[in-house]
């Protein structure tokens, strides 16, 4: 069964510092983006990295992820069948 | 000989021996569609680690296969063309960074990715020939910039890298120009998790195969948690280590850690039912 997993990016802010909920992941489902693409002459500022579930498949639904998160920022649901 | 010796050996042993795959255009104001692409992969978080989408994942869980089959047909291809990798072993790898120039280490986009690693414990790839200029121009844009490596230096790392465990993959950035010699495991590295649970061929076989001579093989069993493509195992009713020659991507990395020199790397190419998968 496939979950959704929901990041608030209003409550999440700094995933490159924090890194909790992708530590915790025994699976590795979650993954680090970035909401802009790559500039040259710049690094992306930490603010424009972002969490989100990927490898959905491998999510067993412990729901580590959204005790884990300090924010509560994750939201990981098993409903709609799929 | 895979698909890209052929297309790209031009004569030499392996494709990835022949020194005109690891030469590209410094200059050139407007590259054509392909050239270009090959450069785009995200160098920060490699597009979040996500080769295909969760409606992939979705169509796999319904058990549509055309519609999956037709999906990793154009994820392959595409990427084929623009950026995919093969599996090499550690010698094979040191003879690379003989033939060409600069290599250097770079920050690992993967590993950024999946764990949010910290740059200073990141450098784990290695970046080689004329792209790495353009990571020195613009340290900002990948993140840390670049590590010159003499040639000793280079295989000092390389060495190092495989004692950990790590697999030496070659990738290319605008196939064939191979820019990426990435020391890859399982599932952090997107390729190897990619070709692994999803079959999609973003990273192909080596040009070996590990085989157990089961008369060596004394079930000690410290093979065993070098293999990360799936491939090796422990038989207990036999006491002696297994390897799924058809999954095996030919890393050597079981093979240089056994004391009792039981793992044999083959050929693919002799082996008659393995030479052709890849």
């Amino acid at each position: 069964m496939l979950p959704t997993i929901t990041v608030d990016y209003k409550k999440c802010k700094e995933p490159l510092s924090c890194r909790k909920c992708l530590l915790t992941c025994s699976e590795h489902v979650l993954g680090l983006g970035t909401d802009v693409p790559p500039k040259k002459f710049k690094e992306t500022d930490p603010e424009h990295f972002i969490v989100a579930g990927v490898r959905f498949d491998k999510c067993s639904g412990c729901m580590d992820c959204v005790e884990v998160c300090p924010q509560n920022a994750i939201q990981v649901s098993f409903s709609g069948g799929m | 000989m895979c698909d890209w010796c052929e297309k790209y050996g031009d004569g030499y042993e392996r494709w990835y021996f022949n020194p005109a795959n690891y030469a590209r255009r410094l200059y050139k104001i407007r590259k054509e569609e392909t050239e270009a692409s090959g450069a785009e992969v995200n160098p920060q978080v490699a597009g979040g680690m996500a080769v295909v989408g969760r409606d992939f994942l979705e169509l796999v869980a319904k058990g549509d296969m055309e519609e999956v089959n037709k999906i990793k047909q154009q994820v392959e291809g595409a990427a084929w063309v623009t950026h995919f990798g093969q599996v090499v072993t550690l010698d094979e790898a040191l003879r690379v960074v003989d033939i060409m120039y600069p290599i250097s280490l770079i920050s690992c986009a993967c590993r950024r990715s999946m764990s949010g690693a910290p740059d200073e414990e990141n450098f784990v790839c290695m970046g080689m020939g004329p792209g790495m200029y353009k990571w020195e121009r613009w340290p900002d844009t990948y993140r840390g910039g670049v590590h010159f490596l003499t040639l000793e230096e280079a295989k000092e790392v390389l060495t190092k890298m495989n004692k950990r465990g790590l697999v030496h993959t070659l990738f290319t950035f605008g196939t064939p120009y191979l820019g990426g010699l990435c020391n890859c495991d399982y599932p952090d590295c997107a390729a190897i998790r990619t070709v692994v649970d999803l079959g999609i061929r973003i990273l192909w076989k080596g040009h070996y195969v590990a085989r157990i001579d089961e008369e060596l093989c004394n079930g000690c069993a410290s093979c065993v948690h070098r293999c990360q493509f799936k491939a090796l195992s422990f038989v207990p009713s036999r006491d002696k280590a297994y390897i799924d020659e058809f999954q095996c991507f030919g890393c050597g990395n079981c093979a240089s850690e056994c004391d009792q020199e039981a793992i044999i790397m083959e050929e693919r190419a002799s082996l008659p039912a393995l030479a052709t998968v890849w």
